[in-house]
């Protein structure tokens, strides 16, 4: 049994992170863990896709075949589309972050960005489950939109998807950040893990679509 | 008639029709100038936009301006509208020694900005030998400063995007016929809120009289005329090129310099500056006066008052002296309406046959 | 991620590493005393993590001007008898290959190991090159690692191996390694290196032909060590169907593709972790046993045509036995075979074509129903970060280069801003291709004047690629009385690999202070004329530009500004928005200049309102888009210190 994890976004999202986070809080944990990620441009603008493989017994390549991935956690409505299309199978269980990162081809008038309900619906339609909701707005009010990955982080914690106990997490991320950063990061996690859990108060005005599927 | 960046590239900054008047630049950030030149830097993608409805080189139907800016076709087709034609020059000898003759574009400016009529005015700044720079005055010294002829296709026009973005408004504008049409035509646009705004600023438009401008390269030939003499001041008659400078004057036949004249002044129909409030040119006549052309309602209110005030002094326009001007204006006219015939349809120039008619049969006056 | 867990002193512990962190860890349990290298992606982070314990550890470290410099440092703190490392992306290898061809005859004493980064895919670089070739050329042992453990494992063994057979070794890692993070189970660190580096008055270390003779035989000491060497390993049963031979990660996807298809009891997984020499008899045992080979290896068909020429040699012996591969298009990526990266997919896909079962990862009309709803979705192109200089800087040249109306030529170079050659910069560049490239490029155009070449030439180059390798190339523009305009586009750091310090910096790799090394000086003890103006101020630089486009002979236009996102974090950012009074959306002449053409990912378009709009979380506050918003729309609020 391999978990197989996409976390996927847009360079500056936050998303190496969230997977270091993710893996480091398995190893931990015990588990065997391979990643693989892409961050020679990650900053410029393109999609970056991190790939986290956990299982207990057997190594893994830093790379998930096509449709196997088991869940995808996407920082962004578009790139969430893309991964679970070409990873994803009726089974895959999805997280996003509602978001929106417009690609320069759409700033610049040749393309036009899908409306953010048709990309919900149509994850929602290909896939065995989603929690939607915007991470990027609920960061904002723990003190800084940047943190929407460690919202993101959160949300997969709760959502009790991976073998790994909440305090891992919390654990890692201690560790990895100091001051005012840790307490932030923090902050943000317990967020998200609420979010996943169905206890985040509404005050946000935040859409919480928690949709089981087919 | 419609049109866009890719026309205006077409029609006019391709062929050699472009007058850098200015208006164009900084209306987005894709038109700028090097040296006079105006040049597309980026294609923006629209098929119609302003810098092809304001450029005074894209097609202009001149009874349509005539209705637009007089509220009826003209009856005098060589001078256009006018009121009335005298001689005048300002009164405050400072002003009247900065100026290219009697300075009485530069007493009309400050009058008008002292009394609060305006609070700013686009001009061209640069001394002789210099290239000329787009300016924009708004105190008395700063206008003087600008006085005298500056004889290349200084993009000024640029200025009162200038004015706009400070806020400076009113304002006057003061410039080449080509420029003067510039205006109008910005004026003219409709329904774009900043623009037509930008239009709506200008108070007062002063027309230079011109039959030709100079290529940027005329500058260099004018100091290496001068040498080491500092030059003071630059003057044409029809046969020569007068440069005063400290160690004595210099006098060069005009045909040298001839072969700077900018290609799109050839197509000139408007050396008088037809569609300003007031036009000012010199006499050919007498160096301490310029004639003036009132024009409108509003160039007409403006002399009057300057009068009162006593910042210009005016005499009649010698009756004998008129067929001469009428002659030089008649003779560009139908120079520009040869050229026209020779270029078809990509010729901006759109003169209805009664225009066409009155002009070209005997000039009755 | 950081040196925390290289750092760690606990043997036997499983940490997640990144396979530059273990390539680090590795080298620090072999008890290396010189580390250099040049950044470039995907090796950069290796230098780093070592530098940043290179004080705790008593061990020196350094970013080096470029490849050739930094392998010659560590050579020689080889020849006085210290272990040292030095590390290159495989573009790299190029550039220090001349030193190691030569060096490999020479000899080396202390073990010299040599990390090539490879990068199939060529996800941060402009070529995808297979850096063995090389490696052979120069006569090298060539390590391949699967993943981070098998990085540490085989630095450390690296090191052993180098002073065995006294010659460098080369590690050759690709993306995949380098990148990918995974468990490593930590060995011993040792001491802080002892003993006094010395080269002794009889030690020689020369380059000569003769000595190519020693190479052939150290090769073939190699080859018998390999024959027994636990990284060259075969796993599956006694007499496979089907052989795949593999190196790298491709043996990690070979192994899970016959996981996928179920063929354990059919095909067989040789793992070559020594890619030369081949241990042949190792090979011929296994070669002998198939009847079909399957490669697996990253980018070129190295294997396939070495291991291809050893069945030539001994087909008696293996015959009947048919090879498969990227040669044969079996093995192949979406863009084609030897094209690009492998991955998981590629390998079920030739497997199962070789063992004729069918594989399909999910019906082929999975995804329909998301489709219908999402008809298209937009790909995301690279584009230079939110307030990067070289937006402005690109959009000044485009200008200058509009007013100047000559036909310029304008060479490109290698670095961040290579996007330049795209959108981002408005597909201005016109070459792209090594180091310093550009400017030697400028270099010869500049001088065709006398065979009627009349345009003006423009080379672009990045702050550290001109230490790196424009300086020659100025030099001899210099001598050879060219004439071009070189733009420096400096942001003082080297930032497409993460922002490593470079001579111009004033800092070195472990964080010393030193005097910075200017590049107007550099350039103006050439004789050259330097101007220096900021980007930010785009009508400046227009000027600046348009001005020296018109001028003679070489001289050089410094760009300058600070790389926006470090500037950001380092300060309190002003607050940028669009007035919406003021922007007047569609009906302005501009057409969405600010978030259309100029194209900083923070000028967005607001479609509710149909106005311009910033978005704030991206924008880095420098304040570039507001001075070319025709309608001054955009507002730049200063942000005090208190606050206000």
């Amino acid at each position: 049994m391999v978990h197989n994890l996409i976390i996927t976004g847009v360079g500056g999202q936050g998303t190496v992170l969230a997977s270091h986070v993710v893996a480091a809080a398995a190893v931990e944990s015990g588990f065997l863990v391979a990643v693989g990620e892409t961050f020679g441009a990650s900053q410029r603008g393109g999609s970056v896709t991190s790939h986290v493989r956990i299982s207990r017994y057997r190594r893994y390549g830093p790379l998930i075949p096509r449709h196997r991935a088991t869940i995808i956690v996407g920082f962004e409505p578009l790139e969430t589309l893309r991964a679970l299309l070409n990873y994803g199978n009726p089974l895959t269980r999805v997280i996003m972050n509602l978001h929106p990162n417009y690609p320069l081809g759409v700033l610049s008038g040749a393309d036009t960005y899908p409306e953010t309900q048709a990309l919900m619906e149509a994850v929602r339609r290909i896939s065995a489950g989603v929690l939607a909701f915007n991470a990027t707005e609920i960061a904002h009010h723990m003190g800084s939109p940047v943190a929407a990955n460690m919202v993101m982080t959160g949300a997969l914690a709760g959502s009790e998807l991976l073998p790994m106990a909440v305090p891992a997490y919390e654990k890692v991320i201690g560790e990895l950040f100091s001051g005012p950063a840790r307490q932030l990061n923090l902050k943000a996690f317990r967020a998200g893990v609420l979010v996943a859990r169905g206890d985040l108060p509404a005050v946000w005005g935040n859409q919480v679509v928690k949709d089981g599927g087919k | 008639m419609p049109g866009g960046p890719g026309d205006l590239l077409r029609q006019v900054l391709q062929t050699g029709q472009c007058v850098s008047c200015g208006l164009c630049l900084d209306l987005c950030p894709y038109l700028q100038a090097a040296a006079e030149r105006v040049v597309m830097i980026h294609h923006c993608g629209l098929e119609e936009g302003n810098c092809f409805r304001v450029c005074p080189r894209t097609p202009t139907d001149w009874e349509e301006m005539d209705r637009r800016v007089f509220g009826a076709p003209r009856a005098d087709h060589v001078l256009g509208h006018y009121r009335q034609i005298l001689f005048a020059r300002a009164t405050d000898p400072v002003v009247a020694a900065a100026g290219q003759y009697g300075g009485v574009v530069s007493a009309l400016i400050i009058f008008a900005l002292d009394g609060g009529k305006i609070r700013g005015a686009v001009l061209t700044a640069g001394a002789p030998g210099e290239m000329p720079q787009p300016a924009l005055a708004v105190s008395p010294d700063e206008v003087l400063a600008c006085a005298g002829s500056k004889y290349s296709a200084a993009p000024s026009l640029r200025a009162l995007h200038e004015a706009a973005r400070r806020g400076v408004e009113p304002v006057a504008v003061v410039g080449r016929p080509c420029q003067v049409l510039a205006v109008r035509k910005l004026q003219a646009v409709q329904g774009i809120e900043a623009h037509h705004l930008a239009g709506r600023k200008v108070a007062l438009v002063v027309g230079l009289f011109c039959f030709w401008a100079l290529e940027p390269g005329f500058h260099a030939f004018l100091r290496a005329v001068a040498g080491k003499a500092r030059i003071l001041k630059v003057d044409f008659s029809p046969e020569s090129m007068l440069v005063r400078t400290d160690r004595g004057p210099l006098c060069k036949p005009v045909e040298e310099v001839r072969g700077f004249i900018r290609p799109a002044c050839r197509e000139c129909f408007d050396p008088t500056a037809e569609f300003a409030d007031v036009a000012v040119g010199s006499t050919e006549y007498d160096e301490a006066w310029n004639t003036l052309v009132i024009r409108s309602k509003r160039g007409e209110a403006l002399v009057r008052a300057a009068l009162e005030a006593g910042a210009i002094e005016v005499r009649p326009y010698p009756p004998e002296r008129l067929p001469a001007l009428r002659a030089a204006v008649r003779s560009k006219k139908l120079r520009a309406l040869e050229v026209q015939a020779s270029r078809g349809e990509s010729s901006y120039l759109l003169i209805p046959a009664g225009y066409r008619q009155a002009l070209t049969g005997r000039d009755q006056r | 991620m950081s040196a925390s867990g290289v750092r760690l002193d606990d043997p036997g512990r499983s940490v997640l590493l990144t396979g530059n962190e273990a390539v680090a860890r590795g080298a620090l349990e072999a008890g290396i005393a010189y580390a250099s290298s040049y950044p470039g992606s995907p090796s950069a982070e290796v230098l780093e993590v070592l530098a940043a314990l290179a004080e705790e550890r008593g061990f020196y470290a350094e970013w080096s001007v470029n490849e050739k410099v930094a392998l010659e440092g560590a050579a020689a703190a080889s020849l006085a008898g210290l272990r040292s490392i030095c590390i290159m992306k495989a573009d790299g290898l190029n550039v220090a290959l001349d030193t190691l061809t030569a060096l490999s005859a020479s000899g080396t004493k202390g073990g010299l190991v040599v990390v090539v980064a490879d990068d199939p895919g060529a996800h941060s670089s402009v070529k995808e090159e297979d850096s063995r070739y090389l490696g052979k050329v120069a006569h090298l042992v060539i390590l391949e690692p699967a993943d981070p453990q098998e990085a540490r494992d085989m630095t450390v063994a690296a090191f052993g191996l180098a002073e065995q057979l006294r010659a460098p070794v080369m590690l050759r890692c690709v993306t995949r390694v380098c990148h990918a993070s995974g468990n490593v189970v930590l060995g011993t660190l040792p001491p802080k290196p002892a003993g006094r580096p010395h080269i002794g008055c009889q030690e020689r270390y020369i380059t000569h032909v003769a000595y190519h003779r020693i190479q052939e035989e150290r090769l073939a000491q190699a080859r018998e060590i390999g024959e027994g060497w636990p990284f060259n390993a075969y796993q599956g049963p006694p007499e496979p169907e089907i052989l795949v031979i593999t190196a790298g990660p491709g043996y990690l996807y070979a192994r899970e593709a016959v996981e996928v298809l179920g063929l354990e009891g059919r095909v067989g997984i040789l793992k070559l972790g020594m890619s030369w020499p081949l241990p042949e008899k190792f090979l011929l045992r296994h070669l002998k046993s198939a009847s079909k080979v399957l490669f697996v290896e990253e980018v070129e068909p190295f294997h396939e045509e070495n291991v291809g020429y050893l069945v030539a040699c001994h087909l008696e012996e293996v015959f009947p036995l048919a090879l498969y591969g990227k040669k044969s298009g079996h093995v192949a990526g979406p863009k084609g075979p030897g094209l690009g990266e492998i991955d998981v997919d590629t390998v079920i896909r030739a497997l199962a074509a070789l063992a004729g079962i069918p594989y399909e990862a999910q019906p082929g009309d999975y995804g329909r129903e998301a489709r219908e709803l999402v008809k298209k979705i937009p790909r995301r192109e690279l584009g230079f970060c939110a307030g990067c200089p070289h937006r402005a800087s690109f959009w000044a040249l485009k200008t200058a280069i509009a007013l100047d109306g000559r036909e310029v030529v304008v060479l490109g170079d290698i670095g961040c801003y290579t996007l330049g050659a795209g959108r981002s910069g408005h597909y201005l560049m016109q070459t792209v291709h090594a180091m310093g490239s550009g400017v030697g490029m400028a270099s010869g155009l500049g001088k065709l004047e006398r065979l009627g070449f009349s345009q003006p030439v423009v080379a672009l180059v990045g702050d550290s690629t001109f230490y790196h390798a424009a300086v020659p190339a100025l030099i001899n523009a210099r001598y050879n009385q060219s004439r071009f305009l070189l733009v420096v586009l400096d942001n003082g750091t080297t930032a497409m690999t993460g922002h490593q310090p470079h001579p111009g910096s004033g800092v070195t790799a472990l964080g010393k202070r030193v005097p910075a090394l200017s590049m107007e000086e550099v350039a103006g003890a050439f004789g050259i004329p330097v101007t220096v103006h900021d980007p930010y101020d785009v009508k400046g630089a227009v000027e600046a530009l348009y001005r020296l486009l018109r001028q003679d002979g070489v001289r050089v236009l410094v760009l300058r500004r600070a790389y926006a996102l470090l500037t950001a974090r380092q300060e309190k950012k002003p607050r940028v928005y669009v007035d919406p009074k003021r922007c007047l959306g569609d009906a302005c002449g501009c057409h969405r200049f600010c978030s259309r053409v100029f194209g900083c990912p923070a000028n967005t378009w607001d479609a509710a309102l149909g106005r311009a709009k910033i978005d704030e979380t991206v924008c880095t506050g420098c304040g570039v888009c507001a001075t070319l918003c025709p309608q001054g729309a955009i507002v730049v609020e200063e942000v005090t210190r208190n606050g206000a």
